[in-house]
């Protein structure tokens, strides 16, 4: 404990960058023609909770491992905790990773392998005892410290991954989709663990995953990342309501897209299901431009056709022609009668009593439509965006 | 039910006793017999000791020496070369050259044994070229004299055994792959430290295995000596050739090769156990138990 803080104080930490925060500033890295990482920067607060989220080849495992120094920036700077780290090899940073698959030492016990970086900075015997026995209190694998790490399920062996690189009380942990093994119900109680966790010892977290929900649970900030650069760096709220591109309101949760132009007033989409009036609209769009509204599935309404519309929405006709139970949501699948289809998903308990085959009405409120510009890939799928694996965050 | 599982086995456990239980069981009921003149080769209507006492005279206990000394400094030197190559091509060079490095080092081994060995003796000789390139560049004056000495033998069968060390210690260095050495370096572990305490532990079953693929056939091997060795690099495995192939007495041949397998038996076994006790205190200083929850 104490060798830690004294090595801590003894860091050149500056008063714009204190112990813990990490600043990457105009960082590139190529793999032969392909810049995986592409002039980035990004500063991650001490203490704070940032998620790296993108699909696979966004540049977010790279990014990480440019922290913990497996791979070298072909351009830009990277400091943690106001000291550059170009050059410096991974063992002598100040972070610790917790990786995907684990990694634990085989020939190890649980122990052991906690016990290996405190034994590398040549920590008493003594003191190694005791911090190993709290590191595994902490993710409460006590009882299993003589084991092999072999001999563990998957979240077990997570846990000693997470116990191992906690042990060395690091100012910045990093993360890389450590929950991606592990079965759905035992991923939802490790992200609140995790999350716990960083709250209570307060360490910079930096977490790289694909999936959504698990950003948008845990993080204080999320950086949404699209070939090698951030798309939008915000909070779970933000990037869940007021997505800065399409590409990040289609990454996060589900959207209904519909294309047209913008009409000449400027506050709606002119589109084959009538002129759809929105809150929000990209400040780059002019009038007669190619746009897309977008529309959340859950902000989406479903009545039979027979019902009186409801107040001040918008909408269209249709046929319900899909239906699926997801638990604590329904969701609906309606072809409109202008040819496109639209996702809906109502709470289970809210649930409009209508089935395959029904003539229904499907509707909005003005406030949940965004438009974005018409290029990327949503517009060349088609008319929405087909539905994703859902999570359900929501 | 236990049957269909058996049946698998039979053809390994027939090979096994057809050509390894018989063929010893012979060589050491032949070792206990004697030479019934000149045009007999075994004899075992009395049984004796003696060919084994024959067999330990002076000149074969030095020749035995010998053959260990090559057989420990062979093995030894086909690991510390093997060893930084082994983790250059599994650590260093990228997966897709790994294949292709490979190759390179099993094409020579695809070349006859005697040939190889004998292209040593047209670059060892006085009048090679070796040793006239040496004389030239003024390394050397006069002609080479390593041809017909251990350190030609040695020579030869560090050439030739090198390939059965980096195999097998290759798959090992490969098996323990990037991540865990990753973890390794990310927790404090600088390069040598990553060496130490996770791929060697973790690579030693291939180590193993290749000392012992190393060791155990050049212990018996006699084309090396023979080609190269000429009278001061005698090898046992030569001894016992002879005694079958030119002297006739399989009696005194069969001691020897029984003789040979015992060497070779207690080195290893000593080998390990000196091993187990040098790697005692470094298992202690990594030893953790926390035993149950105080």
């Amino acid at each position: 404990m104490t060798t830690q803080v004294t090595l801590a104080a003894g860091k050149s930490s500056t008063p714009t960058e204190p112990s813990g925060t990490v600043v990457l500033d105009g960082v590139t890295r190529r793999f032969g023609e392909t810049k995986a990482v592409d002039n980035l920067s990004l500063r991650v607060e001490a203490g704070e909770f940032l998620s790296l989220l993108g699909p696979s080849g966004c540049g977010k495992t790279t990014t990480l491992r440019m922290l913990a120094g497996f791979e070298h920036p072909d351009g830009g700077d990277i400091r943690i905790s106001g000291t550059s780290v170009l050059g410096v090899p991974p063992y002598k940073r100040d972070v610790n990773t917790v990786f995907q698959a684990y990694a634990l030492f085989p020939h190890m016990s649980v122990a052991e392998n906690v016990a290996y970086g405190l034994r590398q900075k040549r920590v008493p015997r003594a003191e190694v005892r005791v911090r190993v026995a709290e590191a595994l209190e902490l993710v409460q694998m006590r009882s299993f410290a003589d084991r092999k790490s072999t001999q563990l399920s998957g979240g077990q062996q997570q846990r000693i991954a997470l116990a191992r690189a906690l042990v060395n009380k690091p100012s910045v942990l990093l993360l890389d989709e450590p929950l991606g093994a592990l079965d759905r119900q035992l991923r939802e109680e490790m992200q609140l663990e995790l999350k716990l966790l960083q709250s209570q010892l307060g360490i910079t977290f930096v977490f790289v995953t694909h999936d959504q929900g698990e950003a948008l649970s845990m993080s204080d900030r999320i950086a949404v990342m699209r070939e090698g650069r951030i798309e939008q760096l915000a909070d779970a709220d933000t990037i869940y309501a007021r997505p800065d591109s399409a590409y990040v309101a289609a990454f996060i949760g589900q959207q209904n897209f519909v294309v047209g132009t913008l009409t000449s007033s400027g506050d709606a989409v002119d589109t084959t299901i009538g002129a759809l009036k929105a809150a929000r609209i990209d400040s780059g769009l002019i009038s007669g431009d190619a746009a897309q509204a977008a529309i959340r599935p859950e902000f989406v309404r479903i009545t039979p056709a027979a019902e009186p519309k409801p107040t001040g929405t918008q909408g269209a006709d249709g046929t319900l022609i899909g239906l699926a139970h997801l638990g604590e949501s329904m969701q609906y699948l309606v072809q409109l009668d202008a040819g496109q289809s639209i996702l809906s998903r109502r709470p289970t308990a809210d649930a409009p009593s209508v089935s395959v085959g029904d003539a229904v009405r499907v509707s909005w409120k003005p406030e949940h439509v965004q438009v974005f510009p018409a290029d990327g890939a949503e517009v060349a799928a088609g008319f929405v965006r087909p539905p994703k694996t859902t999570h359900s965050h929501n | 039910m236990r049957s269909p599982r058996f049946a698998l086995a039979i053809p390994a456990w027939a090979w096994l006793v057809l050509f390894f239980v018989v063929p010893v069981g012979y060589v050491i009921w032949f070792s206990f017999g004697y030479k019934p003149g000149i045009f007999g080769t075994h004899a075992n209507d009395v049984l004796s000791f003696d060919r084994y006492v024959e067999a330990l005279s002076p000149t074969f206990f030095q020749t035995f020496l010998n053959t260990l000394w090559v057989g420990l400094a062979g093995t030894a030197l086909c690991l510390l070369i093997a060893f930084p190559v082994v983790y250059w091509m599994a650590v260093k060079v990228s997966p897709s050259k790994r294949g292709l490095l490979i190759a390179l080092v099993m094409i020579p081994f695809w070349t006859n044994f005697l040939v190889r060995t004998i292209g040593w003796q047209v670059i060892l000789a006085p009048e090679g070229w070796l040793s006239t390139g040496l004389n030239t560049i003024g390394v050397l004056d006069g002609p080479l004299e390593i041809l017909y000495t251990r350190t030609a033998v040695l020579i030869g069968v560090v050439y030739n055994y090198l390939p059965l060390m980096i195999l097998p210690l290759f798959v090992a260095f490969d098996r323990v792959g990037a991540p865990l050495r990753e973890a390794s370096k990310d927790l404090g572990a600088g390069p040598i430290a990553t060496l130490a305490r996770v791929t060697i532990p973790l690579a030693r079953p291939g180590i193993i295995a290749g000392v012992l693929l190393v060791f155990i056939p050049l212990m018996g091997d006699y084309i090396t000596a023979t080609v190269l060795g000429g009278a001061k690099g005698n090898m046992v495995g030569q001894l016992v050739a002879s005694q079958f192939q030119t002297a006739q007495n399989w009696a005194l041949g069969s001691a020897m090769a029984v003789l040979l397998m015992l060497v070779i038996a207690l080195s290893v076994a000593i080998g390990a156990v000196i091993l187990w006790i040098l790697s005692l205190p470094f298992r202690s200083a990594h030893r953790l138990v926390l035993g149950p929850e105080s």
